[in-house]
Order: structure tokens, then C-alpha cells, then sequence
């Protein structure tokens, strides 16, 4: 019940990430980006940072990395699949999750902390959270715009793809401001693929395990990917 | 046959181009009347293939590969046979 944190050249959340999955007891390896074999691994995250230097796009170059064709594998065979900012521009750009990530409607890079509500509970990514949490974690983010054709968005919203928006401060004032941050389409913080078992999302979740890091919201993704896959296994 | 390739990607009508909003601002800045002012990339590139046609359709195959369809669009700008060393 290993956990890949995939490094592309460029990544620099990929160590936060295994220390956020360490803190609830997960085992978490890094594999580098030119790995052809994912096969000792049950779930596979894509971490935050600039992949290739974001040249080309955001997660551009990423999706022709060797190891994409096993993360690829790894998602249809139905096991989870996670994207964290640049790793959900990567997902996008791989065709693994609909959309795109487009610039920031405000056209600055941003880095701060936000509010995004949890939309559903019985996703692999949501088990530990209730119904309509609000959740206090930060994003880092130029190209965190999610953007898809209004027939996709449409998809999206029927078949409860939505699993993260983006909400208001829960105090009405202060961090989060009116919610969105960056211009996203329907306030989308985080998606799910069709058969839900690929997550992609801007805020990083894995910057949110302990007290000492400002706030411990994002844990409950991670305890919920532990629970998902000691169900199967 | 060496032919050299020009493939143009850009961003779709409509969606936000940050550097070309930049660089309008700095033009009409300088007095120029530019508007809707929007920034693409070229790449360019040499093609080892035995034909101008080949040339052509493998410089498509390979903007396809590189552009985001959700928000980009591609040309083959050109394809120029290259002189022998």
C-alpha cells in the first residue's frame, strides 16, 4: 500500500507531499519521472512546482514524461490518481481529467490562503470530511483558472465532478475575501475524473498537516486516501 | 531532405492572454492606437524527411502533440527545404 510522489524535473512540493502522507501513517517513495514501472504502487500523487520550468504551459512537457504512461495505467485500472497544482495542470494537459488551467483573471501569481467548501463526501479523496466543510488551505498559483467548455462544465456539475469549490471566509471577511481566487469557472477548486478515481485540485492540501504550517484542513485528504485504499487492499 | 518548419500555436479567441494585455498596455503607453493585442509562439524547427509534403504533415502531427485544444490553436506556418551542407 505504497504511495508514488512522482518528481519531474522542476518539482518542489514533492517532499511536503511525503511528509504530509508520513503523517497519517502512509508509506510514500519518490519516483522519478523517466520510472516505466509504478507496479509496487497502489496510488500515485503528481506534486506541485514548475515541471519543466511551466515552458511550453503548465504541465506541458510533464505529460510526455516515461512514467505518465504507467500513471495513466494506475488510473484506469481504478486505483487513485492525484494531482496538486502544477500535477493537476499535468493531469489536465495528459487528457486524464477534462479542462485546462488557464492565467489567473487577475494575471498575478498568487499566494495566500483560501477557503474551498467539499462538495461531496463519498468521493476517496473526501471520506474524513463532512458534507459542506469549509476548508482553510493555501494555494500558490499564476495558472490556477479552470476553464472547460460549457458542455464539459456541464458534465461536470451532473455528475458531481465538482468535489472542492472555492467559498467565501466563513467569517464573511478577512482571508479567502469573496471566495474565488483566480477566476475559476462554477468557483472549481477540484475535480474529479468520470469514475472518480483521479483527483486534480490547485490548493495544496499536503501544506495543511500541522498546526505549526497554520492549519491541519488539508489532512483529512490524505487520512481519506488511507482509508480508500486499505478498502481495497 | 532536410526542410525547416514553422508551426505558429496561439491562444483560442476569447480566452484571457496575459502578455498580450501587457504588451498592449506598454504600446498604447507609447502612444501606438493597438488593440485586441495578443501574443502566440512560434517554434521552428528541422525536419529530416524525404518529402515537402511529409515535412508538412509531420510539423502538424507534432503542433498537435504540443497545443492545448481546450484553449490553443495551431498553423503550419511554413515549411522551407533546407540546402544540402
Amino acid at each position: 500500500m505504497k504511495v508514488a510522489v512522482i518528481q519531474f524535473p522542476g518539482s518542489n512540493c514533492d517532499q511536503d507531499t511525503v511528509w504530509a502522507l508520513g503523517i497519517v501513517g502512509m508509506k510514500a517513495e519518490l519516483v522519478w519521472h523517466t520510472e516505466t514501472s509504478l507496479e509496487l504502487f497502489s496510488a500515485a500523487i503528481l506534486p506541485g512546482g514548475f515541471s519543466y520550468g511551466d515552458y511550453l504551459r503548465a504541465g506541458a512537457l510533464a505529460k510526455f514524461s516515461p512514467v505518465m504512461g504507467e500513471v495513466k495505467r494506475l488510473a484506469e485500472r481504478g486505483n487513485p490518481v492525484i494531482g496538486i497544482c502544477n500535477g493537476f495542470q499535468a493531469l489536465t494537459e495528459a487528457g486524464l481529467l477534462p479542462g485546462a488551467l488557464l492565467a489567473n483573471t487577475n494575471l498575478h501569481y498568487t499566494c495566500k490562503d483560501v477557503y474551498m467548501r467539499v462538495e461531496r463526501t463519498d468521493s476517496p479523496f473526501t471520506f474524513a470530511y463532512q458534507q459542506g466543510q469549509v476548508l482553510r488551505v493555501p494555494i500558490a498559483h499564476g495558472e490556477g483558472r479552470y476553464y472547460a467548455d460549457p458542455d464539459v462544465l456541464e458534465q461536470l456539475e451532473a455528475g458531481g465532478q465538482i468535489v472542492f469549490r472555492y467559498a467565501p471566509s466563513p467569517s464573511g471577511s478577512g482571508v479567502g475575501g469573496e471566495g474565488n481566487p483566480n477566476g475559476s469557472l462554477h468557483d472549481i477548486a477540484g475535480i474529479v475524473s468520470e469514475r472518480g478515481n483521479v483527483l486534480g485540485l490547485m490548493p495544496h492540501p499536503e501544506r495543511a498537516v500541522e498546526r505549526v504550517l497554520g492549519g491541519t484542513d488539508g489532512l483529512g485528504l490524505f487520512e481519506s486516501l488511507k482509508a480508500a485504499l486499505e478498502v481495497v487492499a | 531532405m532536410k526542410y525547416h518548419a514553422t508551426i505558429l500555436i496561439e491562444l483560442k479567441n476569447g480566452i484571457l492572454d496575459p502578455q498580450g494585455r501587457a504588451v498592449e498596455g506598454v504600446l498604447q503607453g507609447l502612444g501606438y492606437s493597438a488593440q485586441n493585442v495578443r501574443v502566440g509562439r512560434v517554434l521552428e524547427m528541422e525536419l529530416d524527411v524525404p518529402s515537402e509534403s511529409e515535412a508538412h504533415s509531420k510539423a502538424l502531427e507534432i503542433a498537435k502533440a504540443l497545443a492545448n485544444p481546450v484553449m490553443e490553436v495551431f498553423t503550419v506556418e511554413a515549411i522551407k527545404p533546407l540546402q544540402e551542407a
